[in-house]
């Protein structure tokens, strides 16, 4: 008799979650929030409202405490198409690396109860976590690394789509990732997606939706149009819960709507029971 | 220098006009080209999986000799068939076709050809509800994979993630009075300002034109068009896009696969370099 696998127990705990701003009453269910207990609950509240989370937060969430080691973290954006609408693109570029934000991806390496992988996080502070030249620059050198590794690839995407700012060449950002993505497959390294809230446009139709398995939080929204285009281009009545993590597993875009505080312990199971 | 006398670069066109042919509705479309290089075309239909859409035509032909794959987005030319066709907007099932095709293409070792004309995939519940996103995805990464040469061309509209579905080749040229931008004018105008009537600022803000893709990196050539645009000269038009893309295609099959396939993922991989090239311009990467 073959002992069945029980799900991981992760002995090694992530980081704590660094704080994030927060509304006084919860969206989900109109409670008062208590900051310090949503923190302990990866930023979810008892009704069952996930809160989006930065790059940083993420990065804690999943990384073992001290394991993350950041990389290309000194490719930088510039302005290239001399960008002046609403306000100059390089004037944003500043005021968010100002704020301590490094672009819409950061990727490095790290261990998931115990197990070295590579991480790519999107951050939707960053200019809506939009697709960049850099954050396509860091994605694929990380797959082609974990490709030639043989490093399991873990993804956290959080994304409006292609970065307009960066004109014709962030819509190729699309083509370059989903290369890589092949070369991952080709390796059979595995890739395991986490789609949160919200990814869509060339993110969600580029790498967010090709991996080997694909895990969305409860409540994130996920397509490639976004809904106000839709009712705009076609009029269409759209119903309650269109595009949502449900929506999106009962279409057979997404394996499995994972809760937040299982996430972790998820991931480190299917990085020990696949090779 | 071509055929036509005239530089590219001399356009006297602001960035509307360029767009406004662009999408001129007698602009000269996919089939009008295919029938011309191919007279023996014969359309292929269906994703074999659910449906067959009519916003991609696909079909073989003889095009110099060689049985080759052609596939473009169709537009439409009287509003019933505008309607039919969908303005060229492709839904998932599209996409499934076009790889089906381009797959069928590699079993056989003929070339492809893809036309891109579009303004965009379909913003519609329907192309949401079947995985629009996904088929682009997966479409894309399969484009990477046909073992067989792949020439492409913007002949009206390349619009965002759908054109791009369409648009992963070897070589990528482009018509001159031709558009390729990661959003349309008005989409740009409605997020920048929340008025897609300002959609000329946007344009002109977007660098969408052939000539600022040339200047990037991002096609290989400009196809300059006759005296009065694409839509005064059918005939011509179609020989000099024949031209460039047999001219293309001809270096591309003296390619062993393996480095055709290798050259094809640097393609796009370093398809920012030249900003790359100028660090007081570009990323520093
Ligand atoms: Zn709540």
């Amino acid at each position: 008799m073959v002992a069945s696998k029980k799900p991981t127990e992760v002995r090694i705990a992530g980081g704590k979650l660094p704080p994030i701003p927060l509304p006084t009453n919860c969206p989900g269910c109109g409670v008062g929030l208590d900051h310090e207990e949503l923190r302990r609950h990866t930023y979810v509240c008892e009704c069952g409202h996930h809160f989006r989370l930065g790059g940083d937060a993420w990065i804690a969430l999943i990384a073992d405490r001290g394991s993350w080691k950041e990389r290309y973290g000194d490719v930088r954006s510039h302005d290239l198409l001399n960008w002046k609408v609403p306000k100059p693109y390089q004037e944003t570029l500043e005021q968010l690396r100002d704020e301590g934000l490094n672009e819409a991806v950061r990727t490095g390496t790290c261990t998931l109860g115990g197990r070295a992988v590579w991480l790519a996080v999107f951050d939707f502070r960053f200019v809506g976590g939009t697709l960049s030249i850099v954050a396509g620059e860091r994605l694929a050198r990380g797959m082609e690394q974990a490709a030639a590794s043989g490093l399991p690839y873990v993804l956290v995407s959080a994304s409006g789509g292609a970065r307009m700012q960066e004109g014709v060449l962030a819509l190729m950002q699309m083509a370059k990732v989903n290369a890589a993505v092949g070369r991952l497959d080709a390796a059979r390294v595995p890739f395991f997606s986490v789609l949160t809230d919200p990814t869509f446009g060339g993110t969600a139709a580029s790498l967010a939706l090709l991996a080997d398995i694909n895990i969305a939080e409860p409540g994130a929204a996920i397509g490639f149009t976004g809904p106000r285009v839709i009712k705009q281009a076609t009029y269409a009545d759209l119903p309650a819960g269109f595009q949502s993590a449900d929506f999106q597993l009962a279409r057979g875009q997404v394996d499995m709507v994972v809760a937040r505080p299982e996430l972790r312990r998820l991931l480190a199971h299917l990085l020990e029971i696949y090779p | 220098m071509t055929r036509h006398g005239r530089r590219p670069e001399e356009t006297t066109l602001t960035v509307w006009q360029v767009v406004e042919l662009a999408r001129h509705p007698d602009r000269p479309y996919s089939l009008d080209y295919i029938r011309r290089m191919a007279p023996d075309f014969i359309e292929l239909h269906g994703d074999r999986l659910s449906g067959d859409d009519p916003a991609l035509a696909g079909g073989i032909g003889t095009w110099h000799g060689r049985t080759t794959m052609f596939l473009g987005h169709q537009k439409g030319r009287s509003l019933k068939e505008r309607v039919a066709r969908n303005w060229g907007m492709m839904h998932p099932e599209g996409y499934r076709k076009a790889i089906r095709l381009a797959q069928h293409a590699a079993k056989f070792n003929f070339p492809i050809v893809c036309l891109i004309d579009t303004p965009g995939a379909y913003p519609g519940a329907g192309a949401e509800e079947r995985g629009i996103a996904a088929a682009i995805a997966r479409a894309i990464m399969e484009w990477f994979r046909i073992p067989v040469p792949i020439v492409a061309a913007v002949i009206g509209e390349g619009g965002s993630g759908g054109a791009l579905g369409m648009g992963v080749a070897d070589r990528v040229i482009m018509l001159e009075n031709s558009i390729y931008s990661v959003a349309s004018p008005e989409a740009a105008a409605s997020i920048v300002w929340r008025d897609n009537t300002r959609k000329v600022e946007a344009a002109e803000q977007l660098q969408l034109t052939s000539r600022d893709l040339l200047a990037m990196g991002v096609v290989e050539e400009v196809v300059t068009e006759p005296e009065g645009s694409a839509r005064a000269d059918y005939e011509a038009t179609a020989i000099a896009l024949d031209e460039a893309l047999q001219r293309h295609l001809l270096q591309l099959l003296a390619q062993p696969t393996e480095e055709l396939l290798q050259h094809r993922y640097e393609r796009f991989r370093y398809i920012d370099s030249l900003i790359r090239a100028e660090p007081q311009f570009g990323p520093k990467i």
